[in-house]
């Protein structure tokens, strides 16, 4: 595709989401705002488990510490601005907050390889998630409000709809950056093979730290405006598996690693849970696990990666035959 | 006396009470294809992951343009101008030829012409213009024995260690390869290679260090090396009259 196409085709979409909570009811605009804060937050997992292969089971860690953190920052400083400005300064203290912690945890746990910084990192999400619930210092336990201050005219719905629809084009446009730039060559290099990456002269640890940090900041935001969407929280709300989980699932159905995948996986399972299988809430678990299981066996490399492989039988010669030309 | 570019001294290295490396010494003139030979095990392999800084060392040192190396990191040495091509290749499979290629160029030793120029230069050297689009998984071993050179090139490298580059290729492949780095040292790069094949290490090689066993036995130009009574038993073993007496 070539770039001004590229360009045109974002415009359009761009400003087709932004009319489209004129059309479509209350219901659905929530359904949507899920999918932008889903999609945001596949993508922010992406950056790190995609390019670097440094897959991590809890990022849900950095959602409950962005909100805790976005609701302490309020009830102990007070209102910092007016109306909607003052989510502002919470929102990126608690990115900020989010990032030197995996700064933090980056020296430890970034050194561990594959399954066991997965591991390690489902460890951290459970310690975190039971420090803010028993400590009472966070409130964790008896839940922390985090006031809406939706602006007047507008519905809550149609406001997170907005700001979780920008947060979710802001992630996409950084991971289009970061997979273009030397830093992408170096995630994907480490991903690969990190030794190898290392004997080209890739500072590999500079390069996983940066990755981490910059996952873990853009999930802190998501998780800061998830608490203001959801005005009350306890910890179960927010350090939850079954996001870490999630997200997960969404990159590999879409296609792990690349561009679209996480926001494509995320569409096709949010469309699939929450609109087809909302009539059958009772076996609505069973028929996801199901599909999940088949999609993985049916396309290994998700969505994308089915589309792509379609695609070089279609254009290419057999591998053996260019082979034996060249 | 022409420059070193790589000099060790004492170099020593033993895992846990085995010692896979002892005291060897060696100089590369900058310039050369030197030739790195003995048999399996002597310890070839771990004297590059030593140079590389993969595995420190136990004793010794070792000095690249001079400086001491110990201390920096693998990827520091990279960037100070020491590449490496994997016995085993290594590939970054889901990526093409050209990325694969391009991540040498990015990262590598800083400065030099533009990294596009590189990749272009390092896939014409390897030969691999034609497979540059495909996604490394797919290669032929010839292919990625090529493509571990290219990458390796494409770091700026002004010292190459080549390991076994020609094992397993076919005696057509051996001949592009040697030719390879050939065309590699024509550009100002020294290369130090390890090769099972003697007559590809005598073809390209000015001259040849041989261990066995950990230990330097022997060091000259080839025809020295295989005229040599110890390189000779270390690779066929003692004639049998002399092992009975």
């Amino acid at each position: 595709m070539n770039r001004t196409l590229a360009l045109v085709l974002g415009a359009i979409i761009v400003i087709a989401a932004a009319l489209l909570p004129l059309w479509i009811g209350p219901f659905y605009t929530r359904v949507a705002q899920l999918f932008f804060f889903s999609a945001g937050m596949a993508i922010a997992w992406n950056i790190l488990g995609g390019f670097s292969g440094y897959w991590s089971f809890g990022h849900t860690v950095f959602i409950g510490m962005g909100a805790f953190s976005a609701a302490h920052i309020v009830h102990r400083l007070g209102p910092l601005g007016d109306g909607p400005l003052s989510m502002i300064v919470p929102i990126l203290l608690a990115g900020l907050i989010c990032g030197l912690f995996a700064a933090i945890l980056a020296y430890p746990i970034l050194r561990l390889r594959g399954i066991y910084f997965a591991i390690a990192m489902l460890g951290v999400s459970q310690v975190v998630g039971e420090l803010v619930n028993n400590v009472s210092w966070f409130q964790g336990g008896i839940g922390v409000f985090l006031q809406t201050p939706v602006p007047s005219g507008t519905t809550p719905e149609d406001f997170f709809y907005y700001i979780f629809g920008g947060l979710l084009l802001l992630c996409f446009l950084i991971s289009i950056a970061v997979r273009n730039s030397r830093f992408g060559y170096a995630l994907l290099s480490i991903r690969e093979d990190e030794d190898t990456a290392m004997m080209l002269g890739v500072a590999t640890e500079r390069y996983k730290i940066m990755a981490f940090v910059l996952s873990a900041t853009l999930v802190g935001i998501m998780g800061s405006v998830y608490g203001y969407s959801v005005g009350y929280f306890t910890t179960y709300t927010v350090f939850r598996l079954d996001f870490s989980l999630n997200l997960i699932v969404f990159c590999l159905i879409g296609g792990i690693g690349t561009l679209f995948g996480p926001i494509i996986g995320t569409a096709v399972m949010l469309f699939i849970t929450q609109v087809l299988l909302s009539r059958f809430l009772d076996i609505h678990l069973l028929i996801t696990g199901a599909m999940v299981v088949a999609i993985i066996l049916l396309m290994p490399g998700g969505i994308i990666g089915a589309l792509r492989s379609r695609k070089r039988q279609a254009n290419q010669v057999e591998p053996v035959e260019a082979e034996a030309r060249a | 006396m022409t420059e070193v570019i790589l000099s060790g001294r004492g170099v020593t290295k033993s895992f846990r009470g085995l010692t896979a490396i002892e005291n060897v010494d060696f100089e590369i003139p900058a310039g050369a294809i030197f030739g790195l030979i003995g048999p399996n095990g002597a310890g070839k392999s771990t004297l590059f992951n030593l140079i590389t800084g993969y595995y420190p060392l136990t004793g010794g040192e070792i000095r690249f343009k001079g400086e001491d190396t110990s201390g920096l990191p693998t990827y520091r040495r990279n960037q100070a101008g020491i590449a490496r091509a994997f016995q085993i290749s290594k590939p970054f499979p889901a990526l093409t030829v050209r990325e694969n290629v391009r991540v040498g160029a990015m990262f590598g030793r800083p400065g030099g012409s533009q990294p596009k120029n590189v990749v272009n230069e390092a896939l014409a050297i390897a030969g691999l213009e034609e497979l540059a689009d495909r996604t490394a998984e797919g290669l032929t071993v010839g292919s990625l024995r090529k493509l571990e050179i290219a990458r390796a090139y494409a770091t700026r490298p002004s010292l190459l260690l080549a390991d076994e580059p020609c094992a397993g290729l076919n005696p057509i492949e051996t001949e592009e390869m040697v030719n390879c780095l050939r065309k590699v040292r024509e550009r100002g790069t020294t290369v130090w290679l390890v090769e099972h094949d003697m007559k590809a290490v005598t073809s390209v090689c000015d001259r040849i260090l041989v261990i066995d066993a950990g230990q330097k036995i022997a060091e000259g130009t080839p025809q020295e090396i295989v005229a040599d009574p110890k390189v000779i038993s270390a690779y066929l073993g003692e004639p049998l009259e002399e092992q009975a007496s």
